[in-house]
């Protein structure tokens, strides 16, 4: 299944290298792309008014000038596909209730405290009140986090949710934000349904966000209509995008709900929040490489000037060497940069990335630990100089050493880069850079 | 349960028995050459040929019949969320069991669900696990029966461990459970508030400390004091990370469980297949679905089975500690295929 990326890629590489628009290829693209939507997840009915929207569009519109044919059918894909899981979203500023419920495990406490953190970085004040009284420990979750946070929590001493919601909201109405758990439910279920339209008519929310996970199956939407039903969805947080499943039924909830995707979770800490981007996720959804944000985060990891003269001048010091592994580091994980650039992301070996990562932040570690007479001088650190590194950097000896000889390598090879003569400026650099993005 | 996968299957076989039962014997045209004119010129025979329609009369199920209704069938097991492979082989069976046979009138149905029958048989085909068995082998070492659980965040791991334990403490024995989630907030708590309420022992550390030192703890714990069972809670964890990947097996190094339970949500989409072939790295026993009631379509049971091979032990189907099923291959069979 992970191959089914690539096969979307070839696909269009394959039939869509002509100028003019022939029916068939276009339809072997429809029942490809069919193919792997249905392995997402996505609800059938939907595919299939996508590939009517596809065909027509493909068919009948004039190819704008200046664009490929190929480039042409990507972006009426991508805008099909981005027209039901929304633009990019409006943030959340100037809400103050936010109401986030879903199904039983879904991520709801973790995603109300990682609302909360993104409440905190907009400069705000948040508030959580917990209404889920029927999971064991859930109250005691949303307090641990609350306190991670330094972030008040209420929770209702007699285990009413509905007491807990008029209590809470009445001792935040000075808080920016106030953000409630609700417990996990069925939507079908009656007992809880009940319960959540008791507590949104007491809230009165001005969010409502549904939590989904990005492995749920074709359910998605049968449940985010229910939700819908019972109190009215503004949004939608999908939540363990860190796992292998690709979100698709997250489409069925957004065409069922008629709103739109919010927020992302992606990952196990309060930080692994992301706010929705419509080209990355769809490039996610497909498995195709998204070259637009890799260009981007390129560019904000230019290298700088300066280091490009020291380089030609074969002056290369420890603190350059920090410079540029740092600069790679700016770029994001090595995995995620992996997985931005197409067919990559399926030829490296995760863990070899891994260990990469790993060893890339060590060595910024180390030189960090140094001073800065050894960082411009590296000929200077001997063994009593390692040792005191290595301690002071929480790493080995062992792995100071190994730093030492990579930067010699580096050294190396800066020397003969430089020493090309007639080279031009431009080349140079683009040579810096693919050195930067082996090390 | 299973409305929704049941419902879809119902169709197909009625469609298909239908359309079987009502066909008659097709006029069907091919061309043959007939020799209408034979004439001898110097010796030499010369045969006349004349293109000739014959009609002739078609009986058997053909793959044509089943064409349409196999494509629906696809769509259909894909909507009731049964992976793409498993789906493909359900189709294939369907069509290796009724193309080219000659079916006798009102068998068709039978024959149809038959064919069902046996596809569904051979995917959940797996040897029991005999939890009596093991319990005995272990007494013999005077240790304790280890099982222990995981799977991805959310799934009902701790939900479903208490469930476990509260089942086994009904058929009569004795267990403990080991904290081993030591990352999630208010995970101990969690776990503690459910063994208070079915009656079992809790054995923890702190927040941040070494699953693999709980698990270890509780064990020997269980071995002085004679317990039954030892049932290991470990944290939610996303089958993509090497690094919690890595722990999970020095927790199973550290505790040497007689099972390796994996926990899996039944909501979760084609999604299910690859969460499940990674987590076999680790050398899955035994399977528990959870949140069965919420969904009607079922389809992941047969797809993650397929793909196993591993007996399933129990399906949660609610709340409460009672909703807890024991798996059972006919009964799952009949849900889907009973009228």
């Amino acid at each position: 299944m992970l191959d089914l990326g690539k096969n979307l890629s070839n696909l269009i590489m394959k039939i869509l290298t002509r100028t003019t628009v022939d029916p068939e290829d276009v339809e072997v693209l429809v029942k490809g792309l069919q193919k792997i939507l249905l392995q997402t997840d996505v609800d059938v009915k939907l595919i299939f008014e996508l590939s009517e929207n596809i065909r027509r569009r493909c068919l009948k519109e004039k190819i704008p000038p200046g664009l490929t044919l190929r480039e042409h059918v990507m972006k009426v894909v991508y805008d099909e596909l981005v027209k039901l899981l929304g633009e990019r979203q409006a943030s959340l500023l100037g809400k103050k209730r936010i109401m986030l419920l879903g199904l039983f495990g879904s991520g709801k406490t973790t995603t109300a405290g990682k609302l909360a953190r993104y409440f905190q970085k907009q400069g705000l004040r948040p508030a959580m009140i917990c209404s889920d009284y029927h999971r064991p420990a859930a109250p005691e979750q949303l307090m641990q986090l609350g306190d991670k946070l330094h972030v008040p929590v209420y929770v209702s001493k007699e285990k009413d949710p509905y007491k807990a919601l008029k209590e809470g909201l009445s001792k935040f109405s000075r808080y920016d934000a106030i953000i409630i758990d609700t417990a996990g439910r069925d939507a079908l279920d009656k007992e809880l349904s009940e319960e959540l339209k008791k507590m949104d008519k007491i809230c009165q929310p001005d969010e409502v966000l549904l939590v989904i996970p990005a492995d749920i199956g074709r359910i998605g939407g049968k449940q985010a209509e229910e939700f819908n039903k019972l109190v009215g969805i503004t949004g939608i947080i999908i939540t363990k995008m860190d796992g292998t499943a690709k979100g698709g039924g997250a489409l069925s909830a957004c065409s069922a709900t008629a709103s739109k995707v919010k927020f992302i979770g992606t990952g196990e800490n309060l930080e692994d929040f992301e706010a929705y981007d419509p080209v990355r996720f769809v490039s996610r959804l497909l498995g195709m490489g998204d070259l637009e944000s890799l260009l981007e985060k390129v560019r904000e990891a230019e290298f700088r000037e300066e280091d490009v003269e020291k380089i030609i001048s074969g002056k290369f010091s420890l603190q350059d060497f920090y410079n540029q592994i740092s600069s790679v580091q700016k770029m994001g994980s090595l995995t995620s940069i992996a997985n931005l650039l197409p067919g990559l992301g399926h030829a490296i070996p995760e863990n070899l990335l891994k260990i990469q990562e790993d060893k890339i932040k060590k060595y910024r570690h180390i030189i960090q630990s140094m001073t800065k007479e050894e960082r411009e001088n590296a000929d200077i650190i001997h063994s009593s100089r390692i040792k005191r590194i290595a301690r002071g950097s929480g790493t080995s000896e062992k792995e100071v050493r190994d730093l030492l000889k990579q930067y010699g390598h580096a050294k190396k090879i800066m020397k003969k880069i430089g020493g090309i003569r007639g080279m031009k400026r431009g080349k140079l650099q683009q040579l810096v850079k693919q050195f930067g993005l082996k090390l | 349960m299973f409305k929704f996968l049941k419902e879809k299957i119902s169709k197909v076989v009625k469609s298909l028995s239908e359309k079987i039962e009502t066909k008659k014997p097709v006029e069907k045209k091919i061309e043959v050459e007939k020799l209408v004119k034979k004439e001898v010129k110097k010796g030499i025979i010369k045969k006349v040929f004349e293109k000739v329609t014959k009609k002739v009369l078609e009986k058997r199920i053909s793959e044509k019949d089943l064409e349409e209704v196999l494509e629906n069938l696809e769509f259909s097991l894909l909507e009731a969320d049964v992976a793409f492979e498993v789906a493909e082989k359900i189709k294939e069976d369907l069509k290796k069991n009724l193309v080219g046979k000659e079916v006798r009138r009102g068998k068709v149905k039978d024959m149809i669900i038959q064919s069902f029958k046996d596809t569904f048989s051979e995917i959940l085909d797996v040897t029991k696990i005999d939890l009596e068995n093991i319990v005995k082998e272990a007494k013999k070492e005077n240790r304790p029966v280890i099982l222990i659980f995981f799977g991805f965040n959310g799934c009902g791991k701790t939900t479903s461990l208490a469930k476990l334990g509260k089942w086994l403490r009904n058929s009569g024995y004795s267990c403990v459970f080991a904290a081993s989630d030591t990352f999630r907030s208010a995970a101990l708590e969690q776990l503690e508030e459910h063994a208070k309420k079915v009656g079992v022992e809790v054995i923890k550390h702190k927040y941040g400390a070494d699953p693999a030192a709980v698990a270890y703890d509780a064990i020997a714990h269980a071995k002085t004091r004679g317990i039954n069972f030892v049932l290991i809670d470990t944290a939610g964890r996303a089958h993509t990370n090497r690094n919690l990947m890595e722990q999970m097996q020095k927790i199973i190094r550290v505790s040497k469980p007689d099972l390796k339970i994996l926990v899996m949500d039944s909501l979760v989409g084609n999604d299910a297949i690859l969460q499940a072939k990674m987590f076999n790295e680790l050398g899955i026993d035994a399977i528990i679905f959870t949140k069965v009631d919420v969904n009607q379509k079922g389809g992941a049971i047969l797809s993650v089975s397929h793909l196993l091979n591993k007996p399933i032990l129990f399906l949660g189907t609610g709340q409460s500690y009672s909703d807890f099923k024991e798996f059972d291959k006919e009964w799952f069979i009949n849900q889907l295929l009973s009228e």
